[in-house]
């Protein structure tokens, strides 16, 4: 039997990726590969890239929510605001837990990147919760990267563009349909910090005199005025997601250079230079997810699959299982830009037919792919933070365990519970699809 | 010239292209304001802005690939190999350099073709041929070539394979 052009380009890809050459190129090479054993002109990988890259006007809120999140860990505000949620939450059982958790609940609300809110808020809130033992060292790691995984599902989020991307679904929309989730994503890790924080006896963290509570809170709004003015601006529909993008790194620039005068020029430049490469590696997962997806679109995949899972007759309830369960095992072995990029607009047709809604179907997709980033052996997350702590890789997975269990609760709850993520979309006239 | 100054070399102009990528990013983000400004502020929405800041994205993104990204900085498919022997993973190392050199070489000509092409196409507002906003794809494909020639090259002759650093990764 004849093996298809198709079939080894997948191989090829497989191939490449397992003997370690970087996904973007494995994608963009076994294209290439395809169109040469398909005799089409092997010019058209450049044009898919350049035509794709150059028209989605979209993308651009990438690199800028990525900047706004880094001139935000610049300058002080991470401090600030973390100072406020000890006012809020220090004073209960395992306080610094429930502080990181809340701070992350509320940095959410300004940048769509959980590993810059990891990297920003853990930078702090690890040195307060080991400070005189008080915590172990990978229980403060395992919260930090659990709690990061609510910055991209509140918005704003850069999985949710890139899922715009490929299915054509409304950024505005998903970004509301991300915040019930979140919300519940925040109070189920608290849950579990409560309940872990009673057995093991964590401490409570000293009262605030009442009249510095005042000063804490001005100190800290600026920073708490960022979610309000993205929020305002994007669904008062002043601005574009991608222009509500820039206006949070401006604001976040203008907050740290102007308002806290706590940056200097040489930290800026840094800062820049780290969006420009965090722009750049997953400008090439999206570069070589182009071609690819070129070369799928040719072969009429999506719309097979389709087909063929109309064939087995499948309900919407168990199409979303099986989707969840297929995506919760890739994200243990794949990075999670790739699997938003690759895997899931296999998906989306058959979605469609099923008569899914798409924008229930994406926060259902990102809350997935953010579970990925905890779950070994290929969590990011968990790297970045073992990195940081030194700690052993396993001590943290062990802490993690409850807050991913708690995690996937949440997913499960809102597959199955469409209105958890519609709800407040529809109640600013979402009409669905 | 010494190995020593090839690589003090190498270091200067790494750290120029940073300083470019910096430059396309800024100049990106500039573009935003200025078009947010216009538009809200002056009530005069301007076109061009929205050029600028489209060519920017696409050269960051092709630049920063090209010329700053390291390859510890690359996301990778890890779990095999970085779990893999240093002999197996160097041998990897060039067979995946080698496939990778041979199809952005055989597809050069075809590329040049097309960006040389597009010259008849003009951007919508600054009127620039289309063929040197798509030029970056050129150095991009030529340097592909050349970053895994050098790699192939030093780790047959004995240099460490690269593996993704997952701490490096920014996301």
């Amino acid at each position: 039997m004849p093996v298809s052009p198709f079939t080894l380009c997948i191989i090829a890809i497989v191939l490449l990726g397992v003997l370690g050459l970087p996904i973007g190129h494995s994608m963009i090479v076994a294209s290439i590969f395809y169109l040469l054993l398909s005799g089409l002109d092997l010019g058209t990988a450049a044009e898919q890239i350049l035509n794709g890259l150059f028209n989605s006007y979209v993308l651009l809120a990438i690199p800028l929510f990525i900047l706004a999140a880094d001139l935000m860990n610049i300058g002080s505000l991470t401090d600030r605001l973390l100072q406020f949620c000890l006012v809020l939450v220090g004073r209960f059982r395992g306080g610094l837990g429930h502080v990181n958790v809340v701070a992350n609940m509320i940095f959410a609300g300004m940048s769509g990147s959980a590993i810059a809110d990891a990297v920003g808020i853990g930078r702090i809130i690890i040195g307060m919760m080991t400070k005189d033992g008080k915590y172990p060292v990978a229980y403060a790691a395992a919260i930090t990267a659990s709690a990061a995984i609510i910055g991209p599902i509140i918005p704003p989020s850069i999985p949710m563009v890139l899922y715009a991307l490929i299915s054509d679904a409304s950024i505005g929309y998903l970004f509301l349909g991300g915040v019930v989730p979140g919300v519940l994503l925040g109070i189920g890790f608290m849950v579990m910090n409560s309940l872990i924080a009673r057995r093991r006896d964590f401490p409570v963290e000293p009262n605030i005199p009442m009249r510095e509570i005042p000063k804490i809170t001005m100190r800290a709004f600026p920073a708490l005025m960022l979610p309000v003015i993205l929020l305002f601006g994007i669904y008062g529909g002043v601005m574009t997601p991608t222009e509500g993008a820039a206006a949070a790194a401006f604001y976040a620039l203008f907050a740290s250079t102007v308002l806290y005068r706590a940056v200097t020029w040489r930290q800026l430049y840094a800062a820049i230079l780290t969006s420009g490469k965090a722009t750049t590696s997953i400008g090439m997962l999206i570069a070589g997810a182009m071609v690819f997806n070129y070369v799928v679109t040719i072969e009429n995949i999506p719309t097979a699959l389709a087909r063929f899972i109309g064939g087995y007759d499948l309900t919407t309830a168990g199409f979303l299982l099986l989707v969840n369960a297929i995506l919760l095992v890739l994200g243990c072995l794949l990075e999670g830009s790739t699997v938003l990029l690759v895997v899931v607009p296999i998906f989306i047709p058959t979605a469609k037919a099923l008569g899914i809604d798409l924008v229930h179907f994406g926060v259902v997709v990102v809350v997935n792919i953010m579970i990925g980033l905890l779950t070994p052996p290929y969590g990011l997350l968990l790297f970045v933070l073992a990195n940081m702590t030194k700690q052993p890789l396993s001590a943290i997975v062990r802490e993690a365990a409850p807050f991913i269990i708690a995690a996937i609760a949440v997913l499960a709850l809102i597959t199955m519970v469409p209105d958890t993520v519609l709800w407040l979309p529809k109640l600013l006239n979402y009409k669905g699809n | 010239m010494t190995y020593a100054q090839t690589v003090a070399m190498g270091r200067w102009l790494r750290r120029r292209a940073e300083n470019v990528l910096v430059a396309l990013l800024t100049t990106m983000f500039a573009g935003f304001i200025i078009q947010i400004f216009y538009r809200y502020f002056l009530n005069n929405p301007v076109g061009w802005t929205e050029e600028v800041i489209i060519t920017m994205w696409l050269w960051t993104v092709l630049w920063g690939a090209a010329f700053v990204l390291s390859e510890a900085e690359e996301i990778r498919f890890d779990i095999l190999y970085s779990n893999a022997t240093e002999k197996l993973r160097r041998i990897c190392t060039v067979v995946t350099g080698v496939v990778a050199i041979f199809f952005y070489g055989i597809s050069l000509p075809a590329t040049y073709r097309y960006v040389a092409f597009m010259k008849v196409e003009r951007s919508a507002y600054l009127h620039v041929p289309m063929n040197l906003l798509y030029s970056v794809y050129i150095f991009f494909s030529v340097a592909c070539i050349c970053r895994y020639c050098w790699l192939v090259y030093h780790v047959i002759r004995g240099a460490k394979s690269p593996a993704t650093d997952p701490a490096q990764i920014i996301d």
